[in-house]
């Protein structure tokens, strides 16, 4: 039943719909979304269950933690970058950039948000012995490499210099135009923490103390207690017009959105196959939020049937994204044209071209120019996350399309498919990412090249040609040509075509009829900016 | 002398089934396929050094006995380890189990009241239509899936009337626990109903009861007195096995009324691969699962003396 994916910002967030258990009942005072704050601006958030509510150690607190923090910059609905706690980022080189800092902004325990409360938290985040899962997130920095393994030859990042109290530079090993943007809300690793924090961590995993519009209302003792928060009143950013909000852990998705319906529940997440129904039974207050995230079904490299380059682009061309999306997600996602989601800035929609366009003639006349194909070939997907009629339709399409064996197989848990995914126990599986900052460098980083976090599960393309590109791209002297080349990378991974994009991902949130609306950017809700009717 | 003994060697039993048990759960949990920590982090794999950093907190590069007897250890001085959250098992049990426990008791007073009940009733008119629905009715009820149960109640209860919570334990005994106890009442109290009223029906025909009624004692005294009593050996026998699992926690249940109850941190634990964890709530719930069964046999002897004298 659980639907999570857990690959960044994206999954995160779809899985906030996922679910857990809830609270206690040691905190049932300001549960009640009737009469929880005296004036009724109070609402509950359906969630998953929530690990840590640290930022840079936490996998699954993405919506509770954004109440608590904010971040140095944000993408506007339309894209666009808006500076948060920084008052600036800038470079002239792409290489060393400077952050200032907005004045007068304090922690919610009263400590004014300076340069070394992120120089601090920044360097405790990399030190690898910390084993804080987000520490990944400062890898580009200067120094990062030396803080890693069991005795790291230094403490702190050399690529951090503190200017004066609002003002730092960091240092970047490689020249990145995308680095004002990686300083956005996903990269909750980047959030700064205050002195308080480090002297007793543990503590402040339980009450985090932030710089964002919400505080921690009471200590939240227990994995399924709710986590409550209220307006933090001397926030210096837009005031939210919620006074309170309710982060309820559920275990069930289909639980939350069953108290959704029951009207306990004012905002949840709705799982991928709950579209149609959730359509009928919550109508406008349902929407579909565009997300950084990509489907893929990737081709083993190493099986020699897929060696030819029109076999794959004939599995591409066979497979009907319109007919799947009408039959599976009632038209809630996006057919894939590109191999970033068409909510990233610059996403170069079409460049996949006609192997993109369901065409089953031309894909029978290709596969049989190639030489054809032998044997079974297996579909490998996750079991266990609902995804069952998905892939069966694609085993179909495929079947039927080409005329060839091909059977949708779920492996019985996630680490069981990663075995299997290293096993090479597939003929294409099921790959998906999820950008945790809203640009197409992560995306195309973390699957097409070597280094990428989730390069094994792209079938392990990657080549000079494409780093070099990538590399290009990153440099560029402005975001408009980074655009530009992040294009040519596209264009050119799609001239091996390793895989199929399939979906540009939308998430689900199903309102209560108190939500007037919803804001969002890149997938996330911003709760801050959530108003009541 | 004999009893000591008796409950000497029963206790040793124990022992041995406790050990042998946690072996083999520690063993099923690390033959799961995939790695614990990658299944922790999911689409989003952490840094190598990150990998290696919590492997080694969790010791989950030390062969598979030293990691079982450093558990065992710990467990001889009360710890029961950590989960891959860095949060202590110990903790985790405190925080889940009186819910669950809750939930346990008020399904098992539910059986008790309204399985027994209806076996008496059914036994009392036997071969009536009431008899007859009553076999019907219980009959279904335990044919139908306990999920299929709780989601149906959810929704008529919880969201089309809603007279009581969708899910949750924020509302309190009894208003939060009634609809998801109930549900896994239906199936035990059905047996009940039938154990008991097999029972009843045998012992109503049986001679002494002849003997008695020919005494002249009345009906009242002789269905209360000699009957019942002698008729509940089943179905305590049942009821107390069934506290056992009761208090082991329902996954399903717990699951659909998001309940924070032992079984519900069972399925998680198992998802992600926590061994100790898995291990913890499976040793407690063996402790319980044990202690339930000393507890049958106890109440077997209170309630027939010739068990007591054997």
């Amino acid at each position: 039943m659980k639907l999570s994916i857990r690959a960044g910002l994206g999954v995160a967030l779809a899985a906030a719909l996922s679910l857990g258990l809830t609270a206690c009942g040691n905190d049932s005072s300001s549960d009640d979304p009737t009469s929880g704050a005296p004036d009724g601006a109070s609402i509950v958030v359906a969630t998953e269950t929530i690990d840590h509510l640290t930022p840079g150690n936490h996998y699954s607190a993405y919506i509770a933690i954004l109440s608590l923090f904010t971040p140095l910059t944000s993408l506007t609905q339309d894209e666009q970058l808006e500076y948060q706690q920084a008052e600036s980022v800038t470079s002239p080189d792409g290489l060393t950039w400077t952050i200032k800092l907005r004045a007068g902004w304090t922690f919610h325990n009263g400590e004014p948000v300076t340069s070394d409360s992120y120089i601090d938290s920044w360097n405790y985040l990399a030190y690898g012995p910390n084993a804080w899962v987000n520490s990944g997130q400062l890898r580009g920095v200067v120094g990062f490499d030396e803080m890693q393994g069991e005795n790291p030859t230094a403490q702190t990042l050399s690529g951090l210099t503190k200017v004066d109290d609002l003002t730092f530079t960091v240092e970047l090993k490689v020249p990145d135009r995308q680095f004002p943007i990686q300083l956005s809300d996903g990269q909750t690793g980047l959030y700064p923490m205050p002195k308080a924090a480090f002297d007793d961590l543990e503590a402040y995993d339980h009450f985090p103390i932030g710089n964002g519009p919400f505080q921690m209302s009471d200590i939240w003792a227990s994995d399924r207690d709710d986590i409550v928060v209220k307006a933090y009143a001397d926030y210096k950013g837009a005031k939210p017009a919620l006074s309170q909000i309710t982060f309820r852990p559920y275990q069930d998705t289909n639980t939350a959105y069953t108290d959704a319906l029951a009207g306990n529940v004012d905002i949840t997440a709705v799982a991928g196959g709950k579209t149609a129904i959730a359509q009928q039974e919550f109508g406008d207050r349902l929407y579909a939020l565009d997300a950084p995230g990509v489907d893929l079904l990737a081709f083993n490299s190493n099986d020699p049937r897929f060696a030819d380059v029109r076999v794959r682009q004939a599995f591409s061309m066979a497979i009907d994204r319109e007919a799947i999306n009408q039959a599976i997600f009632s038209n809630s996602q996006i057919p894939a044209t590109s191999l970033t989601s068409p909510s990233m800035p610059g996403d170069p929609a079409g460049v996949c071209g006609d192997y993109c366009q369901f065409d089953p003639v031309a894909a029978k006349a290709l596969l049989a120019e190639a030489g054809g194909l032998e044997g079974q070939v297996v579909l490998l997907f996750v079991g266990g996350w609902g995804q069952e009629d998905l892939f069966q339709a694609y085993a179909n399409q495929l079947r039927q399309n080409l005329e060839l064996d091909v059977v949708a197989t779920p492996s019985t848990d996630f680490a069981d498919f990663q075995v299997r995914l290293e096993n090479g126990e597939y003929a294409l599986n099921r790959a998906r990412w999820g950008a945790l900052y809203p640009s197409q460098q992560d995306t195309l980083h973390s699957l097409y090249t070597a280094a990428g976090d989730g390069n094994y599960a792209a079938g392990g393309y990657h080549n000079a040609e494409v780093d070099a590109l990538l590399a290009a791209a990153d440099g560029a002297s402005s975001l408009e040509e980074s655009f530009a080349g992040y294009r040519q990378v596209q264009e050119r991974i799609f001239a091996d075509f390793p895989v199929i994009p399939t979906f540009g991902n939308r998430y689900l949130w199903a309102c209560s009829e108190r939500i007037d609306q919803l804001p969002s950017a890149a997938g996330s809700v911003y709760f801050a900016r959530v108003t009541l009717k | 002398m004999a009893a000591a003994a008796r409950w000497g060697k029963r206790l040793g039993g124990l022992a041995i089934v406790f050990l042998g048990v946690t072996f083999i759960i520690y063993l099923a949990v690390f033959a799961l396929p995939g790695d614990p920590i990658r299944a922790f982090a999911g689409d989003r794999p952490l840094s190598e050094s990150v990998v290696s950093a919590l492997r080694a907190k969790y010791h989950l590069d030390d062969p598979l006995w030293r990691q079982y007897l450093d558990y065992l250890l710990g467990l001889f001085q009360g710890d029961l380890g950590q989960s891959f959250s860095g949060r202590p098992v110990a903790e985790q049990l405190a925080n889940r189990w009186p819910v669950t426990v809750v939930l346990a008791l008020t399904a098992w007073v539910l059986e008790i009241v309204f399985g027994l009940g209806l076996g008496v009733v059914a036994a009392l008119k036997r071969g009536s239509l009431i008899d007859h629905g009553l076999l019907a009715l219980t009959v279904l009820a335990s044919c139908v899936p306990v999920f299929v149960l709780g989601v149906l109640s959810q929704q008529f209860f919880g969201v089309e009337l809603g007279w009581l919570p969708v899910a949750g334990v924020r509302d309190g005994w009894p208003l939060s626990y009634i609809l998801p106890a109930s549900v896994i009442a239906v199936f035990g109290l059905s047996a009940v109903s039938r154990l008991m009223r097999g029972a009843m029906v045998e012992n109503l025909e049986a001679d002494y009861v002849r003997t008695v009624r020919a005494h002249g004692f009345g009906e009242g005294r002789i269905v209360g007195l000699h009957v019942m009593r002698n008729s509940l050996i089943p179905a305590s026998t049942y009821l107390a096995t069934d506290l056992g699992y009761l208090l082991g926690g329902s996954v399903i249940i717990e699951g659909i009324f998001n309940l924070p109850g032992v079984g519900n941190l069972l399925f998680d634990s198992i998802r992600a691969h926590e061994g100790p964890t898995v291990v913890g709530i499976a040793t407690a719930l063996i402790v319980v699962f044990l202690l339930t069964s000393v507890l049958v046999d106890a109440l077997h002897a209170l309630l027939d003396p010739r068990v007591r004298r054997g």
